[in-house]
């Protein structure tokens, strides 16, 4: 029987959008010329207004199946929806697990709905030089919503990391008013108080929280980390990396940071930071505080130590503190208790955010047919309403007020009595996404803090409050490649990348001594990393020059 | 002496092989009861790593939980029906092509089982594949799923090389008593090759209860979907948070429900196997001693 393998089917992928490229890219329509593609726009429609289409309007969206809340065709949000705005979805169901994998081949085949939601930053380029997506920078104009918000958030720069080599940017991202780290460490502060310790605030104080632990506890690891598969030090590399100035794990990207004083990017794996941070976790790994297999076990094992009182320390976020460790941990030792606690401080300061990150969510991508369909105008201003109006996200997270929602004063939500969501009515009999369909991560995401942090727990809420005081660093500048030079740059970069992951372990776990870390600095010299460097700089100095 | 040489060698032969075969059992089997155990336990048991080959916590909420879903159902059904019809499809068009091809004596022979082979090491590719499948206007059908696949050409050589070890002299007799030809082919060689057709019937039907590549690619409607396809999901909802930045009110799915659905899956392959098994043990050394 004729099978397809992942491999061969990424294969095909490829091969399909390098050969794509050779589209038809010349007939350009003026952009700027709406006359045949007006049906059911509003013509005053603006910031605060609400969309409602002159005339019913229907539009396929790539749909994204989370299995934790499937899609039903009964959800009080497409009815609602279509209420108000005059519009209906069809949605093209594609199950989650597979969500990228489909996306690449329905816009590979030329078969791609005109909405494409679900698409973080980074992950439209590759689509970019197949022409089959639009250059959505070149349309703002029909979406006051999303412009509005650029600017009244000073988002400019967030933006602009998106820009490709042309100029042009080819995502709508989902948009936050603040950054939001989630990410953070769990700690077992029963522990802590038995021991008279207070909450680490620094990693140095993590350390001798660590160290005293181990003192009281000698036979087991007191931190044991979980989220290192497939990345090893996923989250931990990437939380500390922000206190360095150095993200490692799921923050590496391509390798390269922004450096402010010398206003060049730098290769992030040689820099001085990452040596420290490495130095650091080093450290912990000889003195037999972190247990090693940190960065190889699944995440059940950690989960299994921790809950077993065989760690105390570990990686987490707002929903795995209370879905995945507390109600184990309650059970297998009623007097434990887990708190997240805000991300230690390091040698840059309280920071919140680094240069490499933005304050954009995923976001919706254009099918380029779209733009000639008639209705052209009254789709982007529907995306405009729905994602980025503040009655609109309102609308996708919470629903409809006094069915799904109650809301006293700015901020103040509370599901109805009847519905739950994330546990805040846990004895409710529906739930908000399950069985209305708001809150869906297609539908709803970013937008103001205070519509952010209305799930938010109030312990949750005091953990954002200490995290939002912490300043943020400057976005990095643009520096798009052009199509050429990213092919180039790929063939660098995994090998790097690569080398850079195994002596990352090499070093913490002491399979290699930091007086060798010249050697390995010459290695990735020796892999062209200059050569890398000098296509992102000079990227980035080519992108001033043209648009800057 | 040479006897009892041998009963002795045999004897120590048998003895490691139970030994190892024992061993092969286990190792297939643990994972299994595993699942068993875990679909049957509550979830802070497995999330705190107790349950192994003993459910603990002891409930059948999550069957209950899974069985109240109405999408479970539907896709259980689409998996009966793409099964059923695929298999229907795949037998009656691989048999007649291998009964065909058994023929020594057919012009262009060589050429049919040519094209057959060549589509063993080439494909049009994925995107291809889907530009023809969704041009035929079968995207969001049964058809897409059902006739792709059809003609399994290992299946279709397995199935030559036994109609051609059948006894020519039958077909030549009964043809002198003035059978045609699909007459010979249904009354004397298919009752003839019950192991064969068993065995294939075994193939094609797990590997299209197992599939879900295609409806993957071609079905954009949830009631369209087969189970494997909601189990894949839900796997992937359960480990899916590698993501950064996900949304935060995105949960995971429990464990159990996971096993749940893995065990309400295999069920029937695991009730059918059995019976089917020994023309499946027959009609799978035919290969092997015929090429």
């Amino acid at each position: 029987m004729y099978q397809v393998n992942r491999r061969q089917a990424m294969l095909a992928m490829g091969a399909f959008v390098v050969l794509a490229g050779c589209g038809d890219d010349g007939a350009k329509k003026k952009t700027d010329d709406f006359s045949a593609n007006r049906t059911g726009a509003m013509t005053d429609y603006g910031p605060g207004k609400q969309f409602k289409a002159t005339a019913p309007l229907s539009f396929t969206v790539l749909y994204n199946n989370h299995p934790f809340y499937p899609m039903k065709k009964d959800w009080l949000f497409w009815s609602e929806l279509g209420k108000r705005t005059n519009v209906t979805i069809q949605p093209s169901v594609v199950p989650l697990s597979d969500y990228e994998n489909k996306r690449s081949l329905v816009i590979g085949a030329g078969d791609a709905p005109p909405i494409i939601p679900k698409t973080y930053p980074a992950q439209e380029t590759p689509f970019v030089a197949s022409g089959a997506i639009l250059p959505v920078s070149e349309y703002l104009d029909l979406m006051p919503n999303f412009t509005d918000k650029i600017a009244r958030w000073n988002l400019k720069g967030d933006v602009d990391t998106l820009r490709q080599a042309d100029g042009r940017f080819y995502l709508l991202p989902g948009l936050h008013q603040d950054y939001w780290v989630d990410y953070s460490l769990a700690i077992r502060t029963d522990v802590l108080d038995k021991l008279g310790l207070a909450i680490p605030e620094t990693w140095d104080d993590l350390h001798t929280v660590l160290k005293a632990m181990k003192q009281e506890y000698p036979d087991s690891y007191p931190m044991s980390d979980r989220w290192g598969v497939p990345t090893p030090g996923g989250s931990l590399l990437n939380v500390m990396g922000l206190a360095y100035g150095a993200p490692g794990g799921w923050g590496y990207r391509n390798g390269v940071i922004w450096d402010d004083t010398t206003q060049k990017f730098v290769f992030t794996g040689a820099s001085e930071p990452y040596k420290q941070m490495l130095q650091y976790l080093g450290t912990l790994v000889k003195e037999k505080l972190l247990d090693p297999e940190s960065f190889t076990q699944t995440d059940d094992l950690a989960i299994q130590k921790l809950v077993s009182g065989k760690s105390f320390v570990i990686s987490s976020n707002a929903q795995s503190l209370v879905n995945e460790y507390r109600p184990p941990l309650a059970k297998a030792n009623p007097k434990a208790t887990l708190v997240k606690i805000p991300v230690p401080v390091g040698p840059l300061g309280p920071v919140k955010a680094g240069h490499h990150i933005t304050r954009l969510e995923n976001g919706v991508m254009i099918s380029k047919k779209a733009r000639d369909s008639k209705d052209f105008v009254a789709m982007m201003q529907f995306i405009d309403w729905l994602w980025y109006s503040d009655a609109g996200e309102e609308f996708a997270k919470w629903g409809v007020e006094g069915v799904t929602y109650t809301k006293d004063g700015p901020g103040a939500y509370k599901p109805a009595p009847d519905v739950d969501i994330v546990g805040l009515n846990p004895k409710a009999p529906k739930h908000l996404q399950k069985d209305f369909g708001f809150a869906n991560g297609v539908f709803a995401y970013g937008g103001t803090t205070e519509l952010l942090e209305s799930t938010f727990s109030d312990e949750e809420k005091a953990f954002q409050k200490v995290m939002n005081a912490r300043k943020a660093l400057p976005v990095e500048p643009p520096h798009p490649l052009t199509d050429e030079e990213r092919e180039q740059a790929t063939l660098w970069e995994t090998p790097l990348k690569d080398h850079v992951t195994q002596n990352t372990l090499k070093f913490i776990l002491g399979k290699r001594d930091f007086g060798d870390w010249d050697a390995y600095v010459k290695e990735l010299e020796g892999m062209n990393m200059p050569a890398y460097l000098g296509l992102v700089n000079g990227a980035y100095e080519r992108y001033k020059k043209q648009h800057g | 002496m040479v006897t009892v040489d041998r009963g002795r060698g045999h004897r120590v032969f048998q003895w490691v092989n139970g030994v190892i075969l024992t061993g092969v059992v286990i190792v297939t089997l643990y994972p299994f009861v595993n699942i068993v155990a875990r679909s049957l336990s509550d979830e802070n048991a497995i999330r705190s790593g107790q349950v192994n080959l003993i459910p603990r916590g002891f409930t059948f909420t999550t069957y209950e939980y899974v069985v109240s879903d109405p999408t479970f159902w539907t896709n259980y059904r689409n998996t009966v029906v793409y099964t059923v019809v695929a298999t229907l499809i795949a037998m009656f068009l691989t048999t007649c092509y291998a009964y065909v091809l058994s023929k020594k004596d057919l012009k262009g022979r060589t050429f049919l089982i040519g094209i057959a082979v060549f589509t063993m090491f080439f494909s049009g590719g994925l995107i291809p594949n889907y530009v023809l499948i969704t041009s035929l206007g079968m995207k969001d059908a049964i058809w897409a799923i059902v006739l792709p696949n059809a003609v399994n050409v290992f299946n279709l050589l397995i199935m030559k090389t036994f109609f051609e070890g059948l006894p020519a002299e039958l077909e030549e007799a009964a043809a002198i008593d003035g059978m045609s030809t699909y007459g010979i082919l249904l009354r004397i060689v298919l009752p003839l090759s019950k192991a064969v057709i068993a065995t294939m019937l075994l193939f094609y039907a797990v590997a299209f209860w197992n599939s879900w590549f295609a409806a993957f690619l071609y079905m954009s409607q949830t009631d369209l979907f087969p189970v494997t396809i909601f189990l894949r999901n839900l796997i992937a909802g359960a480990t899916g948070a590698s993501s950064v930045g996900a949304d935060a009110m995105d949960l995971t799915v429990a464990a159990n429900i996971k096993s749940v659905t893995m065990v309400l899956t295999i069920l029937p392959i695991l009730g059918i196997y059995p019976f089917v098994q020994r023309y499946f043990i027959t009609g799978v050394m035919l290969g092997a001693v015929k090429g």
